[in-house]
């Protein structure tokens, strides 16, 4: 990295935590980087960041040191955070890339800090959203959220996602204990998300149990992701336990990319019944891999998956549990949802999101 | 599940469209096959909701209170066992020196809650106090009242009410739907309906089959269903005995249930059948008395809907058949 020249054009990316495996992450870090191929200078400042890729970004409060006339600031909107007071103090020519946060009803009940942090979050995005010069939605119903809260201008670009890991070599290890458990028949079913109220494990939870009841008695549910909410996984597990479900659901927590690929490697249908998604990585994911994709149609979800996916409009355990064994037994059915999710996923990578993605800047910049 | 070369069909959005319809069709099959009732994924629901902290213990303010007395104190004399040998010795020596800082703050926060918790213990008792001097002058809800004679596939009303909820703009609500009789019956002539009734043995029997019956008052069920969300609502043993006010209620939550275009259908025992020396003990013990049919035309007509009445042969009962306006003032009330 290298202190900020005076008087160039420089477009800085603020980001409130930047980890080296989640989609905001990636995508921050992929951004920077076609920033600089298209000759802006572009440095990341993070509230905090992951040691992984403490080389790749600096604390936010160092930013005064890179500061030059002309600098403009991305920021990556996920969460409640400092940065967005900063933001707007500093008065840098803003634009918004809106990743959409979980909102606080999603949480009563369940997580009364998150309640309070997903209303802050809502508050700074009021606060941002009519300063921004452009706001960066991954989806249509990112980009009506943006509106709503006062942004003026916006466009719809993919997230820059590292879909390519799915792809990558399996873990043998968990790829031998998945092929075991399939040895013993029934369909294997997978979620990737993290455990909390908005992903609604439960009624994947639900679904698996009618789908067992009433097709096949073996089937197997994968719950692949880490928790931020306690109170939600007791509840899970016990709901598990109650309806005698402990070898049928499989939590994973959080895993290695390789373990990942493994968990796709062995599906035979990805469940998604989330009541909140504002985007919806690992559905791209999924069809990047070749897993036939069931959701709800909830948030973005819609927009993500488009028409390569079975996109339901109800939970009802029997309504899911027949959407599944459709797409476990129906040949032709999986071939077109393989080839539509991958024609789909195809669409949402790759460099054009990227060229997109500078496009976009550099209506509001201009072209360094 | 292992897949072999697959030829794809020649529209394949057309295909996942018709999977789509053959999904929806096989769940009505299942159900209607009874492998899977509504009652048990409702119970599926009860179940997780019994896990969950706050939304599954339903309201009862007294539990709150205790868990809120339970987490009052917050103790600053922070853990200090560790995996590491030298770990617990080290945040043990962090606990001594911070422990004054700590300890004042937490004292201050213990202190600001139990005020709170104080204060919510008053509210608690002076809420209590007026549910007494409610309680003392509370009208009891109206029960399901059914004459006899008036009930059954074979009532000379049965078939109106069905003709008028044939092609009405969504589902088809019967309340008290006993063990479903009525609500097989406008299936059977192509609508989809379902029933509600407060009298759970006679619904929870009949739910073990294919039809979509709860066990709930129907002013209660109105309240959870989404603004016009019904098509038609068909009244029978539900308004005899109600007292103006809960008769009311019933009103307006139907007026914003029910969608623009809908069909409200009552059937309803004359007062002379109601006070009739044979009429059952629940007609006495009722809060209110039926209205004429010239009551409910005047009053549906005020909600606006389009109303007519039909005298049964015997003179014991009769049914309005009521059609909401597609801009109605069904519900407020200054209406009523």
């Amino acid at each position: 990295m290298s202190r900020a020249a005076a008087g160039s054009v420089a477009v800085h990316q603020f980001v409130p935590t930047l980890n080296p495996h989640d989609a905001t992450g990636t995508h921050t870090l992929r951004l920077r980087d076609a920033l600089r191929r298209a000759g802006w200078r572009s440095e990341i400042f993070a509230e905090a960041i992951h040691d992984d890729l403490a080389g790749e970004a600096f604390k936010h409060w160092m930013y005064p040191e890179h500061a030059a006339r002309g600098d403009v600031a991305i920021y990556q909107f996920t969460t409640s955070s400092p940065l967005a007071a900063y933001l707007s103090e500093h008065r840098l020519p803003l634009i918004i890339a809106f990743h959409n946060f979980t909102g606080p009803e999603h949480f009563a009940g369940w997580e009364p800090l998150n309640v309070a942090r997903a209303s802050r979050a809502a508050e700074e995005l009021a606060l941002l959203a009519p300063q921004a010069e452009l706001g960066l939605a991954d989806s249509a119903f990112n980009e009506q959220e943006l509106r709503r809260a006062g942004c003026r201008r916006t466009v719809v670009v993919p997230v820059l996602a590292d879909y390519g890991r799915v792809l990558g070599p399996p873990d043998v290890r968990v790829a031998a204990e998945l092929a075991r458990a399939r040895a013993t028949g029934g369909a294997d079913i997978l979620f990737v998300g993290r455990v909390v109220p908005s992903k609604a494990q439960h009624e994947l939870v639900k679904a698996l149990w009618a789908y067992r009841r009433l097709y096949d008695p073996r089937a197997r549910l994968h719950l692949v992701g880490g928790t931020s909410s306690h109170e939600y996984s007791k509840a899970l597990l016990g709901f598990v336990r109650d309806l005698g479900l402990m070898g049928a659901v499989r939590m994973a927590g959080e895993v290695s990319d390789a373990s990942l690929a493994a968990h796709y490697g062995a599906a035979d249908v990805y469940l998604s019944l989330s009541a909140h998604e504002g985007f919806g990585v690992p559905l791209v994911e999924a069809m990047v891999a070749g897993v036939p994709v069931v959701t709800r149609a909830a948030g973005a979800v819609g927009d993500t998956v488009g028409q390569a996916g079975l996109v339901l409009e109800a939970t009802d355990p029997s309504y899911v549990a027949a959407a599944l064994h459709r797409v476990c037994t129906d040949s032709t059915l999986r071939a077109v949802l393989r080839v539509a999710g991958r024609l789909r996923a195809a669409s949402l990578s790759g460099d054009a999101a990227a060229e997109q993605l500078v496009d976009a800047v550099a209506g509001v910049v201009g072209w360094p | 599940m292992s897949e072999t070369e697959t030829t794809l069909p020649e529209d394949p959005q057309a295909y996942v469209a018709q999977v789509m319809a053959e999904i929806a069709e096989e769940v009505r099959l299942r159900r209607a096959s009874g492998d899977l009732p509504p009652k048990l994924e409702r119970e599926l629901d009860e179940l997780f909701l019994a896990h969950s902290p706050v939304a599954g213990r339903g309201g009862d303010l007294a539990d709150a209170l205790r868990r809120v007395d339970a987490s009052t104190f917050i103790d600053p004399v922070v853990p200090v066992e560790s995996e590491r040998a030298a770990g617990a010795f080290v945040k043990k020596g962090m606990r001594s020196a911070l422990l004054w800082y700590v300890g004042w703050v937490t004292h201050q926060m213990s202190q600001s809650a139990s005020a709170v918790s104080r204060a919510l213990h008053i509210v608690d008792d002076r809420l209590t106090e007026l549910q007494r001097q409610v309680d003392a002058q509370r009208v009891p809800p109206a029960g399901v009242v059914e004459l006899p004679g008036q009930y059954g596939a074979e009532a000379w009303w049965v078939e109106p009410a069905v003709a008028a909820t044939a092609k009405v703009p969504g589902r088809v609500l019967h309340a008290a739907c006993g063990d479903g009789w009525l609500v097989r019956r406008i299936e059977a002539a192509g609508a989809d309906a379902y029933g509600v009734d407060p009298r759970a043995h006679l619904v929870e029997t009949a739910a073990l089959g294919a039809l979509d019956l709860r066990a709930e008052g129907v002013t209660e069920h109105l309240r959870a269903v989404a603004p016009a969300g019904l098509g038609a609502v068909v009244l029978s043993g539900v308004t005899e005995g109600m007292a103006g006010g809960e008769r009311g209620q019933l009103l307006d939550a139907i007026g914003t249930r029910l969608a623009p275009g809908g069909t409200l259908v009552v059937h309803s025992a004359t007062r002379e059948a109601w006070e009739a020396a044979d009429a059952p003990p629940e007609t006495d013990l009722a809060p209110g008395r039926p209205l004429r049919p010239e009551a409910w035309c005047r009053l549906l007509g005020e909600l606006g809907y389009a109303a007519e009445a039909q005298r049964g042969p015997a003179g014991t009962d009769y049914l309005v058949v009521a059609v909401r306006a597609a801009l109605s003032t069904a519900g407020t009330p200054a209406a009523r």
